[in-house]
């Protein structure tokens, strides 16, 4: 059989293109069961995401190569009434050994758009189970997939593509737990309310923080905030009275002066008895003077700062992409020989069988003259055979053992 | 039988204290799960090491100074170990496992020749004194080093490089030096009466005299002084690594003045 995979990933095509093909998670069953009634398709599996549609697919050795794309790209057409001159030039093809290094690349998120985001795996796994569930997937497939999710395990665990975050409010969070650790009810102040404050927010009680304390220019405003946080609005005029019992402060006023100075951290601190305080400052013009920074136990992040940190862990993750291609590689190269030795499998069965065959024959012709043998004996004659047809079959079967071993390089 | 037992313990600290590198500095999971298992592994042959050497009818105690290093770091491999259970870091291992294995590799291939000529000495009040203010001692190291870090990862964070993953967080590391002070303190205070009645008893009261009592008694007033600074004012960073450090200058000065003491020097080659 043959093992082909068709698709188009933010690499190759526009959003325009990938929109049209996208598949909602309540239509991909639908999908992948149409995908396993097209002619010559023994099991297959469609992945849809915001940034690719994949189709793998395990087709009968009979259909040519022109055939089988062809086919596939048919069913896209058809399934997604997007003429195929529009998918054609995105489209990319890998077969046999290329489509299990994509699809092991894919599920380590080595071809994602942010290379080592965890969402992919859980996105392959989703696909697989739903192409499971309509019995698109069985043995060979089920094994490649199988081995796509170890793998993309043995990346993670052995390398640190996925351990330093991107974004601006992961690398917040990020910050955040080095000096809290955990930040189970943690108090977080919001001092003014921006998209990206808010986010922040956001990232920070998703992580455990408890308390929100909200505090604007514009009463409305931070009691709307106030109330999509469950938290408590505090007045503007007494954020220098209030600002100690948080944790972490997030600013984003649009006040064209600092809001907080060096003095004030002294003051928090003090209040705080020295316990730590992070100041995330999103605002531009900056709220927070940066010499806060230099108060023992005040913490002042702003925009520039988390951007920097982003982008140096971004670097960080592309250094661990070379060491995670190579367990890639080896484990694509496994994956194969397996394959290989799989299909050596019949003959050695057959093989045997047959040399099983002809002892009991043989044996079964002397049955007369070895009648008059005892138990031990007969048992004796029995071992002596087993071990000569063993013998004689040894050269052959390692023959053929070696035969499925790729070659070794010159 | 008891040498063989710290030989093994002290090959086993040696292979936790190279796994804890990469188990720490790089994270590597794989590493971790050879470094603590092999830690605790360690700890099991050296504590049967030292319960074989108690029973040895001529040696009670640690008498010598290796087979005081080795019990201490018995002890520091113990505090690893429970640090490790508790906060789920291994980074105190950089620091703490090549000690433990440097603190045993004397006494396991040259033991100590020397002996006590006083059998008062071969009891468990003896023994428990030493071992007392060695915890002590093991949990002031812990608090400094617990210190260290957090000072490292303060300006790791206040010089907004990326951040290292194996340094704790800052309330990690606080709380890790706060607790194991807070917990040598009644170790450093019993370790300290029970000395103080067993030299009354043998000595009588002129041991108040003794430079080394003396300074042990200075040293539990700088110790429970360092624990209500840091409790009361929230000491931290580098002020609290610079009152840590001072503390532990004094109980160096107290392991030293052995030289000069009467009331400590019962050993005889």
């Amino acid at each position: 059989m043959n093992l082909v995979l068709l698709g188009i990933n933010h690499n190759t095509a526009p959003i325009e293109v990938r929109e049209r093909l996208a598949i909602p998670a309540g239509r991909l069953a639908d999908a992948t069961r149409t995908l396993l009634h097209q002619p010559g398709i023994r099991e297959g599996l469609i992945l849809s995401t915001c940034n690719r549609v994949e189709i793998v697919t395990l087709q009968d050795d009979t259909l040519n190569t022109e055939t089988t794309k062809a086919d596939l790209l048919r069913f896209l057409h058809e399934y997604f009434a997007v003429p195929p001159h529009t998918i054609q030039p995105h489209l990319y093809e890998f077969r046999e050994r290329e489509a299990v290094r994509h699809l092991f690349r894919v599920a380590s998120s080595l071809d994602s758009m942010v290379v080592g985001e965890p969402q992919i795996l859980g996105q392959v796994k989703e696909s697989y189970t739903i192409a499971r569930e309509v019995g698109a997937v069985s043995s060979q497939l089920d094994t490649l997939l199988q081995r796509a999710f170890t793998v993309a395990k043995k990346v993670r665990s052995e390398t640190q593509i996925g351990s330093n975050s991107v974004s601006i409010a992961s690398v917040a969070v990020d910050l955040a737990r080095n000096i809290f650790g955990s930040l189970q009810g943690k108090t977080v102040l919001l001092v003014g309310a921006g998209k990206m404050s808010e986010l922040a927010a956001r990232h920070l009680i998703q992580h455990g923080a408890a308390n929100i304390l909200v505090a604007n220019r514009t009463q409305a405003r931070a009691e709307k905030i106030a109330a999509d946080f469950n938290g408590t609005v505090i007045p503007f005029d007494e954020i220098y009275t209030q600002a100690d019992r948080a944790d972490i402060v997030i600013t984003s006023t649009g006040a064209p002066q600092k809001l907080f100075g060096r003095s004030h951290g002294q003051h928090f601190l003090q209040r705080r008895r020295n316990r730590p305080m992070f100041f995330i400052d999103i605002a531009v013009p900056r709220d927070v003077d940066p010499g806060m920074n230099e108060v023992e136990g005040c913490f002042v992040y702003d925009i520039d700062d988390l951007q920097q940190v982003a982008a140096s862990n971004l670097a960080d993750r592309s250094r661990e992409a070379a060491a995670a291609e190579t367990i890639v590689s080896d484990e694509v190269e496994k994956y194969q020989q397996r394959l290989q030795s799989r299909d050596a499998v019949p003959a050695i069965l057959a093989l045997q069988q047959n040399a099983e065959a002809i002892r009991e024959a043989e044996l079964a012709r002397s049955a007369k003259r070895l009648a008059a043998l005892t138990p031990e004996q007969r048992e004796a004659v029995e071992a002596l055979t087993r071990s000569l047809t063993a013998k004689l079959l040894h050269p052959q079967l390692t023959a053929l053992r070696e035969s499925t071993r790729p070659k070794s390089k010159e | 039988m008891s040498l063989l037992w710290l030989r093994v313990a002290v090959f086993l600290y040696g292979i936790a204290a190279l796994a804890v590198l990469p188990a720490a500095l790089y994270d590597r999971p794989r590493w971790r799960h050879i470094a603590i298992p092999a830690t605790i592994a360690a700890l099991l042959f050296h504590f049967v090491s030292l319960v074989e050497m108690l029973n040895a009818a001529h040696h009670s105690l640690p008498v010598d100074t290796h087979e005081t290093q080795a019990l201490l770091g018995l002890i520091l491999a113990a505090a690893f170990v429970l640090v490790y259970w508790r906060y789920k870091t291994v980074s105190l291992g950089i620091f703490i496992l090549p000690i433990c294995f440097l603190f045993g590799l004397v006494p396991a291939f040259r033991p100590g020749q020397e002996t006590t000529p006083f059998p008062q000495f071969h009891t468990g009040w003896i023994f428990l004194h030493i071992a007392l203010l060695l915890t002590a001692y093991a949990a002031l190291f812990l608090s400094l080093m617990a210190s260290l870090l957090y000072l490292i990862q303060e300006r790791r964070l206040k010089q907004k490089s990326p951040t290292i993953a194996w340094l704790p967080p800052l309330e990690t590391t606080d709380q890790i030096a706060l607790k194991t002070l807070l917990f040598g303190l009644p170790c450093m205070t019993a370790g300290l009466l029970i000395g103080s009645l067993i030299a009354q008893q043998t000595i009588g009261p002129t041991y108040f005299l003794d430079p080394k009592v003396l300074l042990s008694v200075a040293m539990w007033l700088a110790y429970v002084g360092m624990i209500y600074i840091r409790r009361h004012s929230g000491l931290r960073g580098r002020r609290a690594v610079y009152l840590s450090s001072f503390v532990f200058l004094v109980v160096l000065a107290v392991w030293a003045a052995n030289q000069f003491s009467v009331v400590h020097r019962f050993t005889t080659p």
